[in-house]
């Protein structure tokens, strides 16, 4: 059964509602969007630069990690939960009517890719106030990571949306688990900072690796051994396919459920 | 269950279908639930919503759907439209769906009026460009023109309907599927609605409606079908179906009565 022929201009309508209602309603609009993630950096900045001073211990440019590293993970985090919750959310578009769910998942991730856009015009504003320019390959890297970061978040949302419906303290466990993996992940700190021995653990984590040599890329012009990423894309490759076909086995009972 | 396409005189053709929906005794909704009920023997009910049911439904027929509550009228219309994925069966459409089952989905009180045209039109399947040409058409039949850069929350309910209704006609589907969409606003816009209707008609469109209303089935629907507890009960000319959904519902309530008595 066709009922759309354009996939394309139906995500983006969701998505374009989505990013309107998000910040409409308030009167800083889509200052928000940009002003939220500042507002922790500046907090975050201070305590951890001037109190527990982290700027004189050696690492480069702390200020600017910090800044990439919250960027990043406020976009893992925003896009999973919007992407675990979309088909909840839009519930009426599940049971009401039928347009193709995965269009639905999709929407609610690209959401936060756009907040994630708008976001990349203060880390840009940074360098420049620190006088630091990535090199070439550096922000090619970047856009990679960035890529890879958004198939992750796919792929979660894909394994989540169905199962929250079914079971919704999905999002209290899950938020639970973001503040683990925002702790564990080099966020606040640099990696070098763990002692070396437990640095290979802490990048086993896919999240924790993009952030890691997100900065690196961008600030040092360094970059992980090639069979490092050649693992990051096959495992993400490998989880986003495992989460496709749950989703699709899931997915025929969406709207019972509901 | 498959959705083919095939070119026949047939807009919907529907074969042996049935779905059952099993239901706990208790609805287990969060993990913590699912943990601690893990070894708990769990009760459920299956209920058969839709039992072997059978029939076709010709191209450019007027085709209504009768019963009492929780007959399995809702399921089939979610089967057709591909909400519910059906336990086995067959179903076929031959043409382009118009699967909405309620006025303006998607419709979000936050948005202004144009932007909820668009949203709702998208989702019943139109492109931009298509949108963009009906526009004024879709404001000219919702008859809410000066309104329509406000918010919808401070539309009127019937305003919000009204918008809807004009929303879902020019979707121009060959098929359109309505549940209860006709109890719209006041009675000078549901009679351009039935007009409407007809016009649909005229233009060689399929239109399946289901609705409590039977004189609106007795006077627009060439056939109908009367469904009872998942099963056809009645299915022909629209005049007889509906006599013989009232003699049923007579007999029904004469012998409740008696009960009582």
């Amino acid at each position: 059964m066709k009922s759309h022929e354009n996939h394309g201009e139906l995500i983006m309508r969701l998505a374009r509602t989505d990013f309107k209602l998000r910040y409409h309603g308030s009167t800083l609009g889509y200052v928000w969007a940009i002003v939220k993630p500042l507002l922790l950096f500046t907090i975050l900045n201070f305590v951890f630069s001037s109190i527990f001073n982290f700027r004189n211990s050696g690492i480069p440019f702390y200020s600017l990690q910090l800044l990439t590293a919250i960027l990043l993970f406020g976009f893992f985090s925003e896009g999973t939960v919007s992407g675990m919750t979309s088909l909840l959310s839009k519930s009426q578009l599940v049971t009401k009517t039928y347009v193709p769910r995965w269009t639905i998942v999709i929407a609610s991730t690209l959401n936060a890719l756009f907040v994630f856009g708008m976001n990349m015009i203060i880390l840009a504003f940074f360098f420049i106030v620190y006088n630091k320019m990535p090199s070439l390959a550096g922000i090619g890297m970047f856009l990679i990571y960035v890529a890879c970061l958004y198939a992750l978040i796919v792929a979660f949302s894909f394994l989540t949306a169905p199962i929250f419906v079914r079971f919704r303290d999905l999002s209290m466990i899950w938020e639970v688990l973001l503040s683990i993996i925002m702790y564990s992940a080099p966020i606040i700190y640099p990696l070098s900072l763990i002692p070396a021995h437990l640095q290979k653990f802490l990048l086993l984590n896919p999240v924790g690796f993009i952030i890691h040599y997100t900065k690196e890329a961008l600030i040092l012009n360094s970059f992980p051994p090639p069979w490092q990423f050649v693992f990051l894309i096959g495992g993400i490759a490998f989880s986003g396919g495992a989460a496709f076909l749950v989703y699709c086995k899931l997915e025929r009972k969406v709207a019972e459920y509901i | 269950m498959k959705y083919q396409n095939i070119p026949s005189e047939y807009a919907i053709s529907v074969k042996g279908l049935s779905k059952r929906f099993v239901i706990p005794h208790e609805r287990i909704n969060t993990l913590k639930g699912a943990f601690i009920h893990a070894f708990r023997r769990k009760t459920f009910e299956t209920f058969y919503a839709l039992d072997a049911v059978s029939f076709d439904i010709k191209r450019g027929e007027c085709f209504g759907i009768i019963g009492r509550n929780g007959s399995g009228k809702s399921t089939l219309l979610k089967i057709l439209a591909g909400v519910y994925v059906a336990d086995s069966g067959s179903v076929s459409i031959d043409g382009r769906i118009s699967p909405f089952l309620e006025l303006g989905i998607g419709f979000n009180p936050e948005l202004s009026g144009r932007d909820n045209i668009y949203l709702n039109a998208t989702v019943l399947g139109l492109s931009k460009k298509t949108i963009d040409e009906k526009f004024d058409s879709i404001l000219a039949f919702s008859e809410t023109g000066r309104f329509i850069d406000q918010k919808l929350k401070n539309y009127s309910s019937g305003m919000q309907v009204r918008l809807a209704f004009s929303v879902a006609i020019h979707a121009n589907r060959d098929i359109l599927i309505m549940d209860e969409v006709l109890a719209v606003g006041d009675t000078n816009f549901q009679a351009k609605c039935l007009q409407e209707l007809h016009n649909l008609k005229e233009a060689g469109k399929t239109i399946v409606l289901v609705t409590h209303d039977i004189s609106a089935v007795e006077k627009h629907c060439d056939r109908a079908m009367l469904i009872e507890e998942g099963k056809i009960a009645a299915i022909g000319e629209a005049g007889i179906v509906v006599a013989e959904y009232m003699k049923r519902n007579m007999s029904r309530n004469m012998s409740e009565v008696a009960k009582l008595i």
